[in-house]
């Protein structure tokens, strides 16, 4: 007996030698500067329209926090709305004044001091620029002193305190729409030193920033592909490496694996009206065409909601690293619990033999001719939305619903969505995602219900953003009708995946805000905060 | 013993080696059967090729899937089966219509009179003055990618080298005795194309479009795998191989071994089957 023990405990201590010996392999450096940090993004991360909030930097689905500016208020970690700039902000009782009171405190990296008349000065140019930043709903914005800034909206818009807490203030004094967003001036805690277009950001902490001091001096931010990005981290080239469940299985010696929360769900839109139709025009006048006779039937849209089982999706696509999700708005203030389904085919199938769906002789349902089958679009070159497709596809197919996936490209995308289910990637810090989704005119379900409209119509009204929030629960479902997968069900949500990174075990990364749809700079939000061991 | 000491050197080849004919024969029946088997699995596996699995992902090769399983489940076997079926119809497709049109082209050069030859050579020079994959990548682009975008895209960009060989042909034929006598004869130039001339050049056509599947087939897998050519669900080699690339990094190296050797053997086969072809048409080497 003894003796069995101690060859196990020689054959124990064997492998754990190999295995220190495979770590030693790898070569990471030892000496890194406490103070700096590298971290590998992905290429899309990399703003086109260079680092000016004008342009619609920080802004968007993909929202985090400006870092070389200093927005009016910041969304705290379970984004109740927070204060940054503003000291405070009032809501006139029209819902149409909202007036900020902001702090006298702040400096520009020139040295200039902050004042309301920069406020006014972005807001006033951010609003006729066309970019992810939606601004329609302002009229106009004043600066009544230094410290007093006044915005005028068009209609009352209770969500305006998410929009005031991405966009970032820029100086007017020192803006020149060409070349600020190459070399940004602003009040944030990071100034940016070089850019290397394509490859590199190196950003240093503004020593004269008003909050919190930075731990990390220096980061540098690099661009590359996740394969790039799992070999640097593999040959210790960067700190902190943004991944894909995918790459978990062949774990990084000297590396952990990190992964965030998210409100990053993925959901397919079933467009509910015939084919046949049209999106209501853009600003130019172009139209889409738009619906599907087989998603118009709210009994299959009611079917692939319960026939689809998340927790496998979550499993065997994610390989553990997300959750299941029933609404867009996952973890945010605004679910609602009543967009909860639950999986099971028996049901789905019930459901559609209810509506007068019968099998045909190769197991998929039909009814009065037309066939329950139809296109599936994906993002081919994404893995994780091509492993949900094909999974997708083979869960519809058990309850009778044929599924052709069709993987594509965003940009083809674009244009077909409105007719043609896709997996969607979803996911803002703001309720105004259930505007998009929901509100009638362009939404990729083309969905209009005059009750859910109005909900959110009062949810905009609200006297307060805080108030609002039992709009949007109701404009979901009020207990008579909604959007839940029970009632008109135009979107199915699927799962929330988590974000993951490779980061170096001595590496306390900070970040607890859940992170929106899209990877990249969400990760920097408190960069200022991390720090080494 | 004894049998050995009469036996001379050249019975002994004569008895256990084939002969160089015999052997292309059967270096072709061989090639040839394969490569219709290849098309035939993949034709049957085309379900199989989508079908995934997850509780049986990103395993190493072994007997229930000798070439392993990609990240999504899905044998890689029957998805190499049917992306080279794929390869192999688009090939047959694009090399067939790209030959016709060499033969059209190269004939009516050689026999339609000198600004005909000069437009004609012209357009060959053209066409092989431009880089291959960037006509072939804006053809298909063009024509809107898929299946349809590639076959058109290879098509039409594999016809200069063997118009040039046709026409040559011709030109030569031209100078023949029976041909100017036909002509002598009050015989029409289409006529004595058609029916002189062509049925003379017959054999390097057939060499030349055979000898066109290697190429159209690798251009088929090189611009899928740039994403020029098969839509992403499809299992085409190019797909596969592009698929596999990401995972290469992870060790996964089953996913693209297999189906490029699977690709490289394919075309390896159609040029023995092309080169054997040549061999048993060409006076010089048919009677080797």
């Amino acid at each position: 007996m003894k003796k069995r023990f101690f060859i196990a405990l020689g054959l124990t201590a064997f492998s754990l030698l190999i295995l220190v010996g495979c770590g030693n392999d790898d070569g990471i450096p030892s000496s890194s500067v406490k103070e700096s940090v590298i971290i590998a993004m992905d290429v899309e991360s990399e703003p086109a329209a260079g680092f000016d909030p004008i342009l619609g930097w920080a802004a968007g689905e993909h929202t985090h926090d400006p870092l070389f500016q200093s927005t009016l208020l910041t969304t705290e970690n379970d984004l109740i709305i927070g204060y940054d700039l503003a000291t405070d902000y009032d809501i006139s009782d029209d819902g149409l004044t909202w007036t900020f009171k902001i702090r006298s405190d702040v400096k520009f990296t020139d040295g200039a001091p902050l004042t309301a008349k920069d406020v006014a000065f972005t807001y006033n140019n951010a609003m006729k620029q066309a970019t992810e930043t939606d601004l329609s709903m302002l009229n106009s914005v004043e600066a009544v002193d230094d410290t007093t800034a006044v915005f005028h909206l068009q209609t009352p818009y209770s969500s305006f305190a998410y929009i005031a807490a991405v966009v970032g203030i820029v100086p007017e004094h020192a803006y020149e729409s060409a070349a600020y967003g190459q070399k940004p001036i602003g009040s944030g805690r990071y100034i940016l030193k070089q850019w290397d277009k394509g490859e590199q950001v190196i950003m240093e902490a503004n020593p004269d920033y008003y909050g919190e001091e930075a731990n990390i001096k220096k980061v540098t931010v690099v661009f590359m592909s996740e394969e790039a990005s799992y070999a640097a981290a593999k040959s210790g080239q960067v700190d902190v490496a943004y991944t894909d469940p995918d790459y978990t299985v062949r774990p990084i010696t000297g590396y952990d694996i990190l992964s965030f929360n998210s409100v990053d769900v993925r959901g397919i839109n079933l467009p509910c009206i015939p084919a046949g139709n049209k999106t209501a025009p853009d600003a130019a006048g172009a139209t889409l065409p738009a619906g599907n006779d087989v998603t118009a039937n709210r009994a299959i849209r009611q079917a692939i909601a319960c026939a689809i089982d998340r927790e496998a999706l979550v499993r065997d696509v994610l390989y553990g690293y997300g959750s299941v999700a029933y609404s867009e708005s996952i973890g945010e203030p605004w679910e609602s619990q009543t967009m909860k389904v639950e999986y099971d085919p028996l049901r789905a199938r019930a459901i559609l033999e209810a509506d007068g769906w019968t099998l045909d002789a190769n197991g998929i349902y039909e009814k009065n001719g037309l066939k329950a089958e139809f296109d599936l679009l994906y993002i081919a070159s994404n893995s994780a939305r091509t492993g949900i497709a094909m999974a997708v596809t083979e869960m519809l197919k058990e309850v009778g619903i044929k599924v052709n996936p069709t993987g594509s490209s965003w940009d083809q995308i674009a244009g077909l969505y409105y007719k043609t289910p896709h997996v969607f990637g979803a996911g803002m810090h703001s309720p105004a995602g259930l505007i998009s989704h929901y509100y009638s005119g362009k939404n990729g379900a083309s969905y209009s219900n005059p009750v859910v409209d109005d909900y959110i119509r009062q949810a905009l009204a609200a006297p307060s953003v805080e108030a609002s929030y039992e709009y949007w629960m109701k404009a979901q479902w009020d207990g008579n009708t909604g959007v839940t997968p029970a009632a008109d069900s135009p979107w199915v949500w699927l799962v929330e995946i988590k974000h993951v990174y490779f980061a170096r075990e001595n590496l306390n990364v900070i970040d607890e805000k859940i992170h929106p749809h899209g990877y990249g700079w969400t990760i920097t939000n408190n960069v200022d905060q991390w720090y080494w061991d | 013993m004894d049998d050995t000491l009469v036996t001379s050197p050249l019975q002994i080849s004569k008895r256990k080696r084939l002969n160089q004919r015999s052997k292309t024969i059967i270096y072709l029946v061989l090639g040839l059967t394969f490569l219709l088997l290849i098309a035939v699995a993949g034709t049957l596996l085309s379900h199989a090729a989508i079908t995934t699995n997850f509780m049986q992902k990103n395993l190493l090769p072994s007997l229930q899937y000798p070439f392993g399983t990609d990240w999504l489940g899905r044998d890689m076997l029957a998805r190499t089966l049917r992306g080279l079926s794929i390869s192999i119809v688009i090939g047959l497709f694009a090399s067939f219509i790209s030959a016709m049109i060499a033969a059209i082209l190269g004939t009516a050069a050689a026999t339609l009179g000198k600004t005909v030859d000069e437009v004609i050579t012209w357009l060959v020079d053209l066409v092989m003055g431009i880089p291959h994959l960037l006509l072939l990548i804006l053809i298909s682009f063009a024509l809107g990618k898929g299946t349809f975008g590639v076959i058109v895209a290879v098509a039409i960009s594999h016809w200069p080298a063997l118009t040039r060989v046709i026409r040559a042909e011709i030109l030569q034929l031209k100078e023949t005795n029976y041909v100017k006598i036909a002509g002598k004869m009050g015989r029409g130039k289409l006529e004595i194309a058609v029916k002189h001339m062509v049925p003379h050049v017959f054999p390097q056509f057939l060499v030349g479009l055979i000898l066109l599947f290697p190429h159209a087939i690798l251009h088929e897998a090189a611009l899928t795998f740039l994403g020029f050519g098969l839509p992403p669900e499809q299992p085409g080699i190019g797909i596969i191989l592009s698929e596999s690339m990401r995972y290469l990094s992870l060790g996964m190296w089953w996913l693209a071994v297999f189906p490029g050797l699977a690709l490289l053997i394919t075309v390896l086969l159609f040029d023995l089957a092309g080169g054997s072809l040549r061999k048993l048409i060409d006076p010089y080497s048919a009677q080797d």
